[in-house]
């Protein structure tokens, strides 16, 4: 392979690898040339904030899509949490107790889920519809249908205030140490090969030793309990418990995770690509909100870039096969 | 001989599933007397006709191995769409042959997407169900649709009878019967079977099971129109949020029918969703906060799967087999 060569596949993989930060990138400059106040240090807090807790929310997820399951249980979950940590601060078990509380569903939630998927052999996607339902019943049950007030803000609140020349709530670097950790594993640990070998074929790699039923029963546990920090955190920053909270965020998460997944691995989700994801949708929202478009439109709009997401990657994952075959 | 014995088992099944729905509607008819009374039981045939007729249309696509999460986003646009075209003055057989082409038509585009160009079933619906739930807004903003409802004679479709039945239950029944003769007696009910049991093979045996896969979910939006409807005709307007309650049941009903009734088919939906009809309108009946349904029907529906599923059945034989053992041996040395 001579250098010029090289060179030309290097670039290649190189668009391919960040053309969603470079679409990130486009987009904020389009954007705030027409609403300044996008840029505004209010408005980039609260962007930072709903990254933060999105990032939370689909970290496991991403690893559960990456190894060929589905998860959609993780928005209840994180509702679930949320509605737990704002009665068990009713009840007056104290915020650490309250957290705890919160966290400790998240445990059982994925313990269960990964006992159904992988121990039971159920279809994941059945399993964690009801326990879907039954985390969103819970949640709703615990307020008897109703929001719950949390009245004194608790230890998380100094994170979710604005730092640094009030521009960036300290929230972030948790995240994103957390996230940096998760993207570690991913690339230089075996987990991170066996989580992707799973999706590719699950029979082949449990007969060469690999421990699915273990991995899957931890990649559950990861997803429900990054959903319920997710939750918990949502409770500190409404200063209420809210039943109803984690609908819109399960199409919300699946298109960030898929389209992430559309970056750095091309067809396959990944952590760096979920937090692109997670930004540009943060941004294309908080875009969209000023320059007056309604909720639904946005619904749309997400909605077909997740479809796009998907064809793209489909595509992409035909070409690699193609061109596997070929030679 | 494995003819007859297969049906033997499938009868002992069927007996299981009386015994099952007797034993239900007695404890249900104990704990609420009013259980059993004229109103409950024609609330729950008309419940039963919406939640079926959604449930059948899954039926079409679990059979297939797919999935379809788009229902919810579905009624929602057919029913505002419905609404709109009812408002705008049209006859009512209008209004449903527009529903239905509308559903057809996002039954088809999800179905060529996943059956044609292989994308993934459970998130392409998801988007699909989400853009779907987006455009029920277009027609009022999310107001409510309720003009011309009344002189247009959609709730008949609620009150009116015929032999002492609701029309509903006629409806249900009667696309029930059609479809049970479609997959259970004819060649093409066999290949939505040979499609799903092993695509490959299908294939290979001559059946277009992209065609298939594509059609099951065309079936599957255009009977969730039919079963909005029936909710549209129930309460007399449109709301967007009107097909939310669809999903959770017809799954439900879907993979318990299949987890008793050893299989899925028409017939064991709509056992499926005969059980969960009366569990849900007993459980409203007894006053159980809204609030709680969704999480008895994800119970019901995790227990049902979870206690017929192979894998528990592994472990009930192999306990039985140490029992036998044990015993064989405790009987040799006496």
């Amino acid at each position: 392979m001579d250098r010029r060569h090289s060179k030309g596949r290097r670039l290649a993989r190189l668009t391919t690898n960040l053309w969603l930060v470079a679409a990130l990138v486009l987009m904020t400059a389009a954007i705030a040339s027409q609403k300044p106040q996008l840029l505004d240090p209010g408005n980039v807090v609260a962007v930072l904030k709903s990254f933060s807790i999105m990032v939370m929310m689909v970290l496991g997820l991403t690893w559960v899509i990456a190894a060929g399951k589905i998860d959609v249980s993780f928005m209840q979950v994180a509702a679930l949490s949320n509605m737990l940590c704002a009665w068990g601060l009713s009840q007056g078990w104290g915020w650490w107790g309250a957290i705890g509380a919160g966290l400790c569903a998240g445990l059982a939630v994925g313990l269960l889920n990964g006992w159904l998927v992988a121990v039971m052999r159920l279809p994941a996607l059945i399993v964690t519809i009801s326990t879907a339902g039954l985390c969103a019943s819970l949640a709703a049950a615990l307020g008897k249908g109703t929001v719950i007030r949390i009245a004194a803000p608790g230890p998380l609140a100094s994170l979710l205030e604005p730092q640094f020349g009030g521009a960036v709530p300290l929230i972030v670097l948790p995240v994103l140490a957390l996230a940096g950790a998760a993207w570690f594993v991913q690339e230089r640990l075996t987990m991170g090969r066996y989580i992707y070998a799973m999706a590719q074929n699950e029979a082949a790699i449990r007969s060469v030793g690999v421990p699915v039923v273990g991995l899957t029963l931890l990649l559950f546990v990861f997803s429900g309990l990054c959903a319920s920090l997710a939750g918990v955190i949502l409770a500190e920053n409404l200063a209420s418990g809210q039943p109803m909270i984690g609908g819109p965020y399960l199409i919300n998460g699946l298109t960030v995770v898929l389209l992430g997944g559309m970056m750095v691995h091309v067809g396959k989700p990944n952590i760096l690509g979920t937090l692109t994801a997670t930004l540009f949708i943060g941004v294309l929202f908080s875009g969209a909100a000023l320059l007056g478009l309604p909720d639904y439109q946005r619904q749309i709009i997400q909605g077909a870039l997740l479809l796009s997401g998907l064809v793209v990657a489909t595509l992409a994952a035909r070409h690699h096969g193609e061109r596997r075959k070929g030679g | 001989m494995s003819g007859l014995q297969d049906m033997a088992r499938q009868s002992a099944r069927g007996l299981g599933f009386l015994a099952l729905v007797a034993l239900v509607g007695g404890a249900l008819a104990l704990a609420e007397p009013r259980f059993l009374s004229a109103a409950s039981l024609n609330g729950i045939a008309r419940h039963m006709a919406a939640n079926g007729l959604a449930a059948l249309g899954l039926t079409f696509v679990v059979i297939v191995r797919k999935f379809d999460l788009s229902i919810s986003g579905v009624a929602a646009f057919t029913a505002m769409s419905m609404g709109a075209v009812i408002a705008a003055g049209a006859p009512l057989w209008l209004a449903v042959a527009a529903g239905i082409a509308i559903g057809a038509v996002i039954g088809l585009i999800s179905g060529t997407a996943i059956s044609r160009f292989g994308l993934p079933d459970i998130v392409t619906t998801i988007a699909v169900g989400s853009i779907c739930a987006g455009l029920a807004f277009l027609y009022t903003g999310g107001r409510s649709i309720f003009q011309n409802f009344f002189q247009v004679g959609i709730t008949d479709l609620n009150d009116a009878r015929l032999l002492g039945l609701g029309v509903s239950l006629w409806i249900l029944l009667a696309v029930y019967a059609v479809a049970w003769f479609v997959m259970h007696r004819t060649r093409t009910g066999m290949a939505f079977y040979a499609t799903g049991e092993n695509q490959v093979a299908a294939h290979f045996s001559g059946i277009a099971t992209r065609r298939y896969i594509a059609l099951a979910y065309v079936m599957c939006a255009i009977c969730t129109v039919l079963a909005v409807l029936l909710i549209l005709a129930e309460s007399g307007n449109a709301e967007t949020n009107k097909g939310a309650n669809l999903m959770m049941p017809a799954y439900a009903g879907v993979f318990l029918g299949a987890a008793i009734l050893g299989g899925t088919s028409v017939l064991a939906t709509l056992g499926g969703i005969l059980l969960i009809t009366m569990l849900l309108d007993g459980f409203s009946l007894m006053g159980v906060p809204y609030y709680y349904s969704d999480g008895v029907i994800s119970l019901i529906l995790l227990a049902g799967v979870l206690a017929f599923s192979d894998t528990a059945r592994g472990y009930l034989a192999g306990l039985v087999a140490v029992r036998a053992l044990r015993r064989a041996r405790s009987g040799g040395k006496a």
